[in-house]
């Protein structure tokens, strides 16, 4: 919708004010779509209640190249200054980000005050140590997740702006969570421990290096943030004080939102573009592939980090065994859970046509 | 919580998360028990309990609680002029050999780094709010047509700003080494906060009978979103040119908040803005004292961007609706314009009296046209 000059149509008298008073004037007259009042609901003005007329949902394609925000008036010299890649709805649309954002919100909480630090007791030196192991995991993993997502903020335009902001609100999120785990390892005498050795590294098939939304959504947030969602879950199981307890429930909050975005995403595509389904079917191939034998699930076999997990879910390096068991109930847990995640989401078959990756099954069982 | 009122609630709550927990615990040692008794376990390798560089650290909790800036003793708290690390090792973690990298192209600290980072992210935490309910928006009362077409047409143009904001930082923040969290933590909240901006002004424009206006045409925008050579340069025009200018018509919220929604809406924008100027100028002032003549590539930038805010600031959409406004209507706007002028010369004011504290003295050269609005 743009509007030339010569469309104006303000009233003379005030055309005739600005003559002489050396105002133009004339936006007074060009401007979106008038006479919008949205009326706050029980939960506030929250972006849900301001979708009205042509502010409320987008259309399937964007055209809109200057950042101008969606039903405001265009204009015909503005710059093409936006570098946005996805204008397609399909691409990064869900029905709910709206909500999302505006839990996030409501959800907010400060590592410096909201956990309470003076619970935190002198442990013996295997619990702490692997506790510190698994805060140095955390710290480094949970960036990933704040890190990528920001990469397409600007690539988005802001017609889509509703998970645009969303994903604002993750990046927040996991910045606190970085922020948390550093100040676990620190608060009791321990200290930064061993970094995952290949978790976050730029390799294909991995989060970092998707081109393409969708791709990086699955990854992230399904087979990704999935998992950790699973090990926050169990927090109760690992933690040693109400520290620990509250750190494991908030970030659980906030990362069970992360996930429902991720799983809404793909459902709407799904239902939009069903012939996107196989490609994606491919990325969750990849993703489950990594679920199973990678460094970047806290929970899988042989790495620092899931030794660290046994330790603590065993109360000790003595009941390392005991807590290998519940390391693999941990597994079964988090192998279940993706499975309802995908089912949830419009991709459930691949667990009756022998698709879905057989190790991970296994787990379900 | 110790309002009497809550303490059932919080109790049910409380019992209710027990009552989950002690079903999780059943749950797993049913399994344990079950299906996983003989489960092969592999030998335990523990290599990495010996891998820290330093051990036995415990930061102080303060009035303030817990916070980052505390996390920053022993070597922990060495932070490296430059950061060769092209992965998300945390600083002061073991490193493990063979990380494929990243890339990360910003790597020297004196590129990024502000000392106020780290307090100005707890502080960004501490202030959190919330449009949907923080607002009184049942404060909004119908206003004239005119007044209530300013006020959309400066809510579209806040909008704007707070959009180049996100779209900037969005651009920026991925390509800053993680060795320098401390900053990409406080840039983060400031997304998060240019998102609230953004959200607050959109939901003004659209609840009192209004809509969105006009875009802006995009001519510092354009210069901010097309700045590549580096975050300093991109820095100074976010924020000294964009930024103080954003800040300035915060500040005027007194005067041209309708209602105690809108006087809410401003107050809280300018704490944000504030802190986002705070790193902004301390970044800035350690940039410049750092490279020799990073003061001269910053005149030269500001030369060309001066005339650009100048050419913007032209357009009727920028300062008439602030006219309006002031004015109460159409009919006040040539008496509002003088308000407006005075928004303009503050701005203008702010600006050199913040480019002289971070070492730069533009009085003399400052662009004829942002010049004309000293009064």
């Amino acid at each position: 919708m743009t509007i030339s000059k010569e469309e104006l149509d303000l009233a003379p008298a005030v055309r005739e004010f600005g003559e002489d008073n050396n105002l133009d004037l004339s936006w007074l007259d060009t401007r979106g779509e008038w006479g919008v009042r949205a009326e706050p609901s029980k939960r506030g003005l929250t972006l849900g209640d301001i979708q009205l007329g042509s502010y409320g949902e987008p259309g399937d394609h964007s055209d809109n190249m200057t950042g101008r925000p969606r039903g405001a008036r265009a204009r015909n010299d503005a710059y093409r200054v936006g570098g946005y890649k996805i204008r397609s709805k399909a691409d990064i649309w869900l029905s709910n980000a709206h909500v999302l954002y505006e839990e996030s919100l409501q959800r907010q909480w400060s590592s410096a005050t909201d956990v309470p630090w003076n619970t935190i007791k002198p442990l013996p030196d295997d619990i702490e140590r692997a506790q510190c192991q698994l805060a140095t995991f955390l710290t480094e993993v949970e960036f990933v997740a704040a890190e990528v997502p920001g990469r397409w903020l600007a690539a988005t335009t802001p017609d889509y702006f509703e998970p645009r902001m969303f994903l604002i609100s993750q990046v927040m999120d996991e910045s606190r969570h970085l922020d948390v785990f550093r100040k676990r390892a620190f608060a009791n005498g321990g200290g930064l421990m061993q970094r995952p050795n290949v978790t976050t590294s730029g390799t294909v098939g991995s989060i970092d290096l998707s081109n393409d939304f969708t791709e990086m959504s699955s990854r992230l947030h399904i087979t990704g943030e999935g998992s950790v969602l699973t090990i926050f879950r169990m927090g109760e199981l690992m933690a040693y004080n109400e520290a620990e307890k509250t750190i494991y429930r908030l970030a659980a909050q906030d990362e069970a939102r992360h996930v429902a975005f991720g799983v809404m995403h793909l459902r709407y595509l799904a239902e939009t573009e069903p012939e996107r389904k196989e490609e994606i079917h491919c990325y969750l191939d990849e993703g489950e592939g990594a679920l199973v034998a990678g460094n970047q699930n806290p929970a899988s076999r042989d790495t620092a980090q899931s030794e660290a997990l046994a330790i603590l879910l065993g109360g000790g390096e003595k009941n390392f065994d005991e807590g290998y068991r519940k390391l693999m109930a941990v597994r079964k847990r988090q192998a279940r859970e993706y499975v309802q995640r995908v089912r949830s989401a419009g991709f459930g078959e691949r667990f009756e046509n022998g698709r879905a990756n057989q190790e991970l099954l296994a787990y379900t069982r | 919580m110790t309002n009497k009122d809550n303490e059932p609630q919080d109790s049910a709550r409380v019992r209710s998360r027990r009552r989950v927990n002690q079903r999780l615990r059943d749950a797993v040692s049913k399994e344990t028990s079950g299906d996983l008794k003989d489960v092969e376990i592999p030998p335990k390798k523990l290599d990495w309990m010996k891998r820290t560089y330093q051990w036995g650290v415990k930061a102080d909790v303060t009035d303030s609680g817990l916070t980052i800036g505390a996390l920053n003793v022993g070597i922990y708290g060495e932070i490296p002029d430059r950061w060769d690390d092209q992965s998300r090792m945390p600083r002061g973690a073991y490193p493990m050999p063979g990380v494929p990298p990243i890339g990360y192209s910003i790597s020297e600290k004196r590129d990024l780094w502000a000392d106020n980072a780290a307090d100005l992210y707890e502080e960004a935490i501490q202030r959190r709010w919330t449009p949907a309910t923080d607002i009184p928006w049942e404060a909004i009362g119908p206003l004239p047509d005119d007044v209530e077409a300013a006020v959309c047409q400066l809510c579209t143009m806040l909008c704007q700003h707070a959009n180049t904001e996100i779209e900037t930082l969005g651009t920026w923040l991925h390509q800053m080494s993680y060795g320098y969290h401390e900053v990409k933590l406080f840039l983060a909240t400031e997304m998060f906060d240019a998102a609230r901006h953004f959200e607050v002004f959109r939901k003004r424009a659209l609840s009192n009978g209004g809509g969105l206006g006009l875009e802006l045409k995009g001519d510092v925008k354009r210069m901010i979103i097309e700045s590549r050579g580096g975050w300093s340069e991109t820095a100074l025009l976010l924020y000294l040119l964009r930024g103080l200018f954003t800040f300035t018509i915060y500040r005027y919220g007194s005067i041209l908040a309708n209602n105690d929604a809108e006087k809410a809406i401003f107050e809280k924008s300018v704490q944000d803005k504030a802190r986002h100027l705070s790193y902004g100028l301390e970044h800035l002032r350690y940039a410049i004292t750092r490279q020799d003549d990073k003061d001269l590539v910053f005149n030269n930038l500001l030369g060309i961007g001066e005339r650009l805010v100048a050419r913007e600031c032209k357009e009727p959409i920028v300062l008439e609706p602030l006219a309006v406004i002031f004015g109460g209507g159409v009919e006040g706007a040539q008496s509002g314009m003088r308000t407006a002028q005075r928004l303009m010369s503050d701005y203008v004011n702010l600006y050199l009296s913040s480019l002289r504290s971070i070492g730069i003295d533009r009085s003399d050269s400052l662009s004829n046209d942002l010049k004309s609005y000293l009064l």
